[in-house]
């Protein structure tokens, strides 16, 4: 049995019209970086929410560090950023660090000790303007998300858990997120991370859990499921390719009609750069090769590689799931 | 209940440093004294004004009655500093023969405009103590002449008992004597206060509590809805359940509202105390009777014993526990400022409407719609103390009452947090009834 920082066995949570969540098991290694993934409307917030103990499952257990999430001062071990992010608007930056920190348990002047720290890293307190002592709603929307930041992490909480954390970042926030992920990890916290970029999954992510309808669709390492899917995988670019305008596959006038080739290839995704090609099932590599360079093709690329966590989840979930959770919410 | 401590802290410290609760906590004292004092002061300058001494006195009985009425109308010596620049009564002797024509010279002179105010005619009838005349602009007013009337029967009086051989010299000192009766109230539990400081008493009880419960529970009820729109409250019950926010803001508001009133009644108690004697000083005029019985109607605060004290803060935690969870559950079922008005109709219902049976309460204290009332829960936080006020209401009752309205409180605390704690997390339109009654149950 490893050491889990939360687990999840058959969690069901209904609401009056539909199943948010149904029968979702789920293991967190602690000191790992989980990724939670999914479309709109999968039930990742549902789940997180659960696991935080803001609801309750219909059924199924949720246990934390081994105990169940209800146990008393568990929760003041768990830092925890909302999707939607707010803060008190007429109160001061400092008192509401110092309150939210309270609320895990923390004393006061532990809790002005690291707000203090956490500002002054953030660069929101510097010799000429001390935004600690501002009201939060004078604050841009950029300084309100590093105070955000502050709150969840204040306490140095052993969990972490983000729901959506890069929506609505600016590229600065959110390599100081992803540099926060990093150092998290390194000093042995768990961070759990709810997103449907699966660019920053891939990045960044020890293991995730592809859910969708409120269903588990995979989970595991993350170098585990892509080695699971491939490599059944080519990485396909060709010289010139991407420079002009239109359908390339059009204008390719040969290598357009290999690659709907059935036979040898699955499918196919045109990122304008190169081609990630997902080969059939009893396709050969060579053979694809070949008949490429027999349709007159000038290959500059050609390597077989794992799949990205994204074409999993476009051939997991399918665009149907991506669709219907667009409208429901999370 | 450390944590709960530190959510009551947090509403306490913000509102308490708000701007609002500076101007609040000094500004109402002072509307409450001003409505005590300005009365004191305006009945304290009608009596003390030349209204009653600024006539003219036709005197046909030629003992010098007329004289000994006009010094009996003029204000001690010792109140007398402001008065002094007034004129006093005109004596006009008179010989019986000449005063139809005095009369009509007298209605002249009272008719032009700011000058006298009417005139008294002392005659035989009067020395022999039957009557006594009086024409002016002011005949109806009932306190002005009474006074006129006591000082002609007090002159005829010192007449006849010199007459009688009695020493002048004892007559001037009988006639000082200050002889003050201020009214007690005596009821089942013994004395009380003045019967007009009790109705003073009740009535301000009764606005000083509406107007905090109202106050304070919308301000939770803002308080709630600012969580919920500005998603903080998700963060906040990640680390405590949402009973435990609704209960801390309930406590910390209503630590507030405590605050806020004893702040009130100390600075009121004060204000009243200390500018009421220096408000009478310089209308001089008034007598003992009336100066005592003023005076205690606008220290009607002191009617406010211990025991009535301590019924008053428990009836007010109590009404304000039930409305602001209530308030917090409209605010939590909602999104905008808007629709939480609306949703807290229903709750407005039951305070709004409490207060228009206020007027029937004063009137009859004892009556039915107010015996009615004082039991309801929604009611009775504020008609008890009211009616404890103006009457004497027997403790058994007090108990009874108190202990339906912390049934009242248990039921709406309830009710409220299986609302708020659904609601807090429900963004989108308005629950209906039906959705409502759903969040009640599946809670």
């Amino acid at each position: 049995m490893p050491d889990l920082a939360v687990a999840l066995r058959n969690v069901v949570k209904r609401y009056e019209a539909h199943v948010a969540v149904r029968d979702l098991s789920l293991e967190v290694p602690r000191g790992s970086v989980y990724g939670l993934l999914g479309p709109n409307g999968a039930g990742k917030t549902t789940t997180i929410r659960m696991i935080l103990d803001i609801m309750a499952p219909d059924t199924g257990t949720i246990t934390l560090f081994g105990r169940p999430n209800r146990d008393p001062g568990l929760l003041d071990r768990v830092g925890y950023l909302p999707e939607e992010r707010g803060l008190y608007k007429k109160m001061q930056v400092r008192r509401v660090l110092r309150f939210l920190a309270e609320l895990k348990g923390m004393r006061a002047s532990d809790a002005d000790a690291r707000a203090n720290e956490w500002l002054e890293r953030l660069g929101l307190t510097t010799p000429e303007k001390d935004w600690g002592a501002a009201k939060v709603d004078e604050l841009s929307r950029g300084m309100q998300q590093k105070v955000q930041f502050i709150a969840t992490l204040i306490h140095d909480p052993e969990l972490v858990i983000l729901d959506e954390p890069f929506s609505g970042l600016d590229p600065i926030n959110a390599q100081a997120l992803k540099d926060t992920v990093v150092e998290l990890k390194r000093r042995g916290r768990t961070v759990i991370f709810s997103t449907h970029v699966m660019e920053n999954a891939e990045k960044m992510c020890d293991a995730v859990c592809i859910i969708a309808r409120g269903e588990k669709v995979l989970d595991g390492a993350v170098s585990a499921v892509r080695a699971s899917h491939g490599p059944r995988n080519v990485a396909l670019s060709l010289i010139g390719a991407g420079d002009s305008s239109g359908d390339g596959t059009e204008e390719l006038n040969g290598v357009g009609s290999v690659l709907r080739d059935r036979q040898l290839v699955q499918r196919f995704d045109d990122n304008n750069r190169f081609f990630e090609i997902e080969l059939a099932p009893r396709a050969d590599s060579q053979e694809l090769l070949r008949r490429l360079i027999e349709a007159g093709a000038r290959i500059e690329r050609f390597e077989l590689v794992q799949p990205s966590l994204h074409q999993i989840f476009i051939e997991r979930v399918g665009a149907q799931g991506v669709e219907r959770g667009m409208s429901g919410h999370g | 209940m450390d944590k709960f401590m530190v959510i009551a802290k947090r509403e306490y410290m913000e509102r308490v440093r708000s701007r609002w609760f500076l101007v609040m906590t000094l500004l109402v004292p002072v509307l409450i004294s001003a409505l005590f004092l300005i009365p004191v002061y305006v009945s304290a300058r009608a009596v003390g004004s030349s209204s009653a001494r600024n006539i003219i006195i036709l005197d046909a009985t030629t003992v010098g009655l007329g004289a000994r009425v006009a010094a009996n109308l003029k204000p001690d010596a010792s109140r007398a500093r402001a008065a002094a620049a007034q004129p006093g009564p005109q004596v006009r002797v008179v010989t019986p023969a000449d005063l139809p024509a005095a009369e009509a010279e007298a209605t002249r002179e009272v008719m032009r405009p700011k000058s006298v105010i009417g005139y008294l005619v002392l005659d035989d009838t009067t020395l022999a103590g039957t009557r006594a005349r009086y024409a002016g602009r002011n005949a109806s007013a009932i306190a002005e002449q009474e006074r006129t009337r006591a000082a002609v029967r007090q002159a005829v009086m010192m007449v006849r008992l010199e007459r009688e051989g009695v020493k002048p010299q004892t007559i001037e000192q009988v006639s000082q004597l200050p002889m003050r009766m201020p009214a007690v109230r005596i009821d089942e539990r013994g004395r009380g206060g003045s019967g007009q400081a009790g109705f003073f008493l009740g009535i301000g009880i009764g606005v000083l509590l509406l107007m905090s419960i109202l106050f304070h529970g919308q301000t939770v009820m803002r308080g709630v809805l600012e969580e919920k729109t500005s998603r903080v409250a998700e963060v906040v019950i990640s680390s405590v359940k949402p009973e435990m926010l609704l209960a801390g803001k309930v406590a910390g508001n209503g630590a507030v509202g405590l605050t806020q009133q004893l702040l009130w009644i100390g600075m009121s108690t004060w204000l009243i105390t200390n500018f009421a004697p220096i408000l009478l000083r310089p209308g001089g005029a008034l007598d003992a009777d009336a100066a005592a019985s003023i005076t205690s109607s606008g220290l009607s605060f002191g009617g406010l014993t211990p025991a009535l004290f301590a019924v008053v803060i428990l009836y007010f935690l109590f009404g304000f526990v039930f409305y602001a969870s209530l308030l917090a559950a409209a605010g939590a079922m909602v999104n905008s400022e808007q629709d939480a008005q609306q949703a807290a109709m229903p709750v407005m219902v039951l305070i709004m409407g409490t207060w228009l049976f206020v007027n029937s309460v004063l009137l009859n204290p004892n009556g039915r719609i107010a015996t009615v009332l004082s039991w309801l829960p929604f009611s009775s936080p504020i008609v008890m103390p009211m009616r404890m006020g103006l009457s004497s209401i027997s403790w058994a009752s007090v108990a009874g009452s108190l202990a339906v309205c912390a049934l009242g409180c248990v039921l709406a605390v309830w009710l409220a947090a299986r609302i708020y704690r659904v609601g807090m997390l429900m963004y989108g339109k308005k629950p209906s009834m039906r959705e409502l009654a759903r969040w009640i149950r599946y809670a």
